[in-house]
């Protein structure tokens, strides 16, 4: 049931009528039935929620071992179970083709490769899961004694595609004590999916029909044209992630849970450490927190704080696939991170020297511009991995091909958007809705929350558009989230 | 003298207690602990409370209808897949036909599907409809004698096609009240030699199954895939993608971007080059072929005679029970739909006539026919006009024909008064007797034609005799 289907649409409505009906106490427990209804639509997958049970339960009652226990050695025993447990599960899926090629190559001998289906949303529960063994441990997170409570939130099925990474702490309150239903919420709510649709459907995928022309067929692209998809591609990656993160948290809003906050405006960030704190956020929290930090976060000397950046951002890579491309990219997001801590000292000294910077805004403008571009960069890794292109092919081939001048590289690409199907007003749409989007969260500011407070004429004729423009512009039955595979 | 007094010192300043030493007040009474409504009064509550916000929701839910509304009227008229309103080329002849236009390239129509879509879109049910293969294509409104008639004529019709044109109007609830049939022989043949690979097969089993009640495979279609494409976004979007496109254009583009030539008649329509499609349905052919010499008709007869058997006669030798049965049921289905059904037996060229009589083994099938539908006229009183042998009819000559197979308007004139005389006759219970004609099948043999020639002598002696009178 993929998230942008009639199909989702219809199931999450008739799960919110029903979920409301019920008295309250009873909610958790229905949304736990809807949550492995939504998992075991799919055939395929029905074998692997089994995956899903076992996962949870095991976690479950490791914290439970862990919460009562006071022997400090069964609590460590019990903690290495639950990581252990959730490492393999996520390990067996999802890179044991990896391993056995490393194997092979360390032993000589040929270790066989599984034809595995990946069950859905397995980084997303088993990360979820593993938190809350963590905080238990930790003590951060008081024990569930309530398998049933701890089921739904480890398979909340909004929070199932594309996360985000929800902790135990954060969703517990919100389950024991279910929302009453509140109008005001659920408008919110559905204009949040109605937004996330909206980025997704019209703006990400009628980029990726340009993005994917270009990255599926690198080599005979010229450099004007491989740099136009790596910078589209970034806008595209974050519309179409932050769109579907917009819908589930607009899903789960309307069912009365408020989820992590993904995205803060990435875009706006004026340093390669503060975009990852703005991008992902559940995930680059969930790595700072259990990675980290056990490893000694910033409370070390400078050498071994750097290398705890740097990896922070290849475990983050491989979170992404099994694939040497994603490794990479963690790898070159790990050491401009680092490269940026290294070298802040002396930037900020050398700021009082550039006249450029004496005005915020022109400094703002610059160093976000920076930022962008770094991350553009990088990407290249991310989405040759995405379209099995050859990286250093591309960041080679974006090098050339400038003969005829910016004119010249300009008609190119427009040229090719026409050709791969963003023709007609289809660019000036995507043009304008992104800078709607930019400009409707920048800083931060919740969507939702702001067109509550408008007058119904002007929050009506928003929806109308919003509606408008997906119907007449949004790519149906194009691809599904991008992270929806990690 | 001036005074001189010092400025005075500042005292420290006096705090003032601005409130009385009065006692604390005391401490409110602990508040009595508020009292649980009951369980009904709860349950009461929250019903009411579900049925408001339920209510509420519900009313902003139908704010957001028009925009559905929007979207499947858009998908249901533009229709570019031609999914619900037939596909683009045959509906813009039958809206070109239906605002009075005749309408160019009839060789490239799908004929089948014009009549689909005119049984679908004509907006008043015709009174007189006619039926049959290209053999009817020449029956127009002049020749009928009635303004609201169309002719769901078909080229190489089989039996699927005569019943099923009928049967499309009766679904839209638009019966007629009089059907013209022209029976081809064909009808009575069972074989699948008989069938047109063009005829909707799949209608006619419908057809049999529900109406006639004839067990076939027939299932019955599910609409309801079909009818998602109104809600389908995508269908939507290339909808208006084509309303764009096309909007205002005189150039009309199918969905593959093909350009539809279908177009009004311009001009003359009795001297165009190309065969027509006039407004009622019937056929005008170009003017070549309409006035071609006596010898070019002989000669397109002769070719035809060569190949007779292979219009669907392929092996007919005998007229097949099933057949018969269908068209008894078929007749019988139009009279309880108050249809009036008229028979036409379209002659065929002397020469072809004559030529099928020096083999009458080989069209042993075809010669049965005739007869048996001239039988089944008088014993239900079915109104019947021509014959396939063109001796038959009056005043009937080589130059009344197309070709073997198509008789001209001229010809028609001379065997079918119109639909007027034969519901006066019908009325009056004045039609003619369907045995009075008895059509060739066999070579007259030696005393034939000696009987003959003394009845004729006969005949032209009494003609003779009355002239003087």
């Amino acid at each position: 049931m993929t998230i942008t289907s009639l199909l989702y649409l219809g199931f999450f409505a008739v799960v919110a009528l029903l979920h409301y009906a019920l008295p309250r106490v009873a909610r958790p427990y229905f949304l736990l039935a809807a949550n492995y209804a939504f998992y075991c639509y799919d055939p395929s997958n029905r074998p692997l929620a089994l995956v899903l049970a076992g996962a949870t339960l095991l976690t479950w009652v490791c914290g439970l071992v862990i919460g009562k226990s006071r022997s400090k050695v069964l609590r460590v025993v019990f903690l290495l179970l639950s990581i252990g447990g959730g490492v393999g599960i996520l390990l067996y899926y999802k890179y044991w083709n990896l391993l056995a090629d490393a194997i092979g190559g360390i032993t000589g001998g040929t270790v066989p490769h599984l034809d595995l289906i990946t069950p859905l949303g397995l980084s997303y529960f088993t990360f979820a899961a593993l938190s809350y063994s963590i905080d238990v441990f930790k003590k951060r997170c008081r024990v569930e004694p309530n398998l049933l409570h701890y089921a739904m939130f480890v398979s909340f099925f909004p929070t199932m595609i594309t996360g985000p990474i929800e902790r135990y702490p954060h969703l517990r309150p919100q389950i024991k004590k279910p929302r009453r239903f509140s109008y005001t919420r659920c408008a919110g709510g559905a204009f949040r999916i109605l937004w996330g649709y909206t980025k997704k459907m019209v703006i990400a995928d009628n980029l990726s029909v340009y993005t994917s022309f270009v990255f599926t067929n690198p080599a005979s692209m010229n450099g004007p044209n491989l740099l136009a998809a790596s910078i589209l591609f970034a806008i595209q990656l974050y519309m179409d992630f932050s769109g579907c993160c917009d819908i589930a948290l607009g899903v789960a809003r309307i069912l009365g849970y408020d989820l992590i906050e993904n995205f803060n405006s990435p875009f706006e960030s004026t340093s390669f450490s503060e975009f990852w704190t703005r991008w992902h956020v559940s995930m680059t929290s969930w790595f700072r927190d259990y990675i980290y930090f056990p490893l000694g976060g910033s409370r070390c000397c400078l050498p071994r704080r750097l290398m705890n950046v740097v990896i922070v951002f290849v475990v983050s890579g491989l979170w992404h696939g099994a694939d040497w491309r994603y490794l990479m990219w963690g790898l070159a997001c790990g050491v401009l991170s680092a490269f940026g801590r290294l070298t802040f000292g002396a930037r900020k000294v050398l700021w009082r020297y550039n006249p450029l910077y004496r005005a915020v805004w022109c400094k703002n403008l610059i160093q976000r511009a920076l930022v962008f571009l770094m991350f553009v960069a990088t990407l290249v890794f991310f989405a040759s991995a995405l379209y099995n292109a050859d990286p250093y092919g591309v960041y080679a081939g974006i090098f050339q091909g400038w003969q005829g001048g910016l004119s010249a590289s300009w008609d190119s690409v427009r040229t090719l958007l026409h050709d791969s199907g963003i023709d007609g007003r289809l660019p000036v749409v995507l043009t304008c809705a992104s800078l709607i989007v930019f400009a409707a969260e920048s800083n931060g500011r919740s969507v939702a929350r702001w067109i509550r407070n408008q007058s119904f004429v002007l929050r009506w004729t928003l929806y109308y558009a919003a509606a408008a423009a997906l119907l007449f512009f949004g790519a149906f039955g194009q691809s599904a989230f991008i992270y929806q595979q990690f | 003298m001036a005074q001189h007094t010092q400025t005075p010192v500042p005292q420290q300043p006096q705090r003032l207690q601005r409130s009385g030493r009065v006692a604390a007040p005391p401490r409110p009474a602990k508040a009595a602990p508020r009292k649980r409504p009951s369980l009904i009064r709860r349950f009461f509550y929250g019903l009411v409370r579900r049925i408001y916000f339920g209510g509420k929701t519900l009313f902003r839910i139908a704010l957001l209808v028009p925009i559905l509304v929007f979207m499947v009227w858009v998908s249901y008229t533009v229709d570019r897949s031609g999914l619900f309103q037939g596909a683009l080329a045959p509906r813009r002849i039958v809206d070109l036909m239906l605002q009075g236009y005749d309408v160019t390239n009839f060789e490239s129509m799908d004929e089948r599907e014009v009549v689909q879509l005119f049984a679908q879109d004509v907006p008043e049910t015709p009174q007189v409809i006619g039926i049959g293969s290209s053999r009817i294509l020449q029956f127009n409104r002049e020749l009928v004698g009635v303004d609201s008639f169309f002719n769901m004529g078909v080229t190489g019709a089989d039996v699927r096609d005569n019943m099923t044109s009928y049967y499309k109007m009766v679904t839209y609830d638009k019966a007629p009240d009089v059907l013209i049939w022209s029976v081809d022989p064909w009808v009575f043949y069972g074989s699948e030699a008989a069938y047109d690979y063009r005829a909707d097969a799949e209608l006619y089993n419908e057809f049999l199954t529900k109406v006639l009640g004839v067990p076939t495979d027939y299932e019955e279609p599910d609409k309801v895939e079909l009818w998602k494409a109104l809600v389908e976004p995508a269908y939507f979007q290339g909808n208006v993608d084509y309303y764009v496109k096309n909007r205002g254009q005189d150039v009309v583009t199918d969905d593959d971007g093909n350009t539809i030539e279908f177009n009004p008649v311009t001009g003359d329509p009795y001297d165009q080059a190309t065969t027509i499609k006039r407004s009622d349905g019937s056929v005008l052919y170009d003017t070549a072929f309409r006035n071609q010499t006596q010898e070019q008709i002989l000669a397109l007869a002769a070719a035809a005679s060569q190949t007779f058997n292979s219009v669907h006669m392929e092996g007919f030798d005998e007229m097949s029970q099933t057949q018969i049965q269908a068209f008894e049921a078929f007749i019988d289905y139009a009279h309880s739909q108050g249809t009036t059904v008229i028979l036409v037996l379209s002659p065929w060229h002397p020469f072809l006539y004559n030529y099928l009589l020096n083999e009458t083994d080989m069209h042993k099938g075809f010669f049965q026919v005739e007869n048996w539908v001239r039988q089944y006229c008088a014993e239900n009183n079915v109104p019947l006009y021509g014959s396939y042998d063109p001796e038959c009819i009056e005043g009937i000559e080589e130059m009344d024909f197309f070709d073997g197979l198509h008789c001209k308007d001229t010809g028609i004139k001379k065997f079918f008064p119109g639909v007027p005389a034969v519901l006066e006759a019908i009325e009056t219970n004045t039609l003619p007797d369907p045995l009075a004609v008895t059509p060739r099948t066999s070579l007259p043999t030696a005393e034939d034609s000696t009987e003959t020639g003394t009845q004729d002598g006969d005949m032209a002696d009494a003609e003779t005799a009355d002239t003087a009178a």
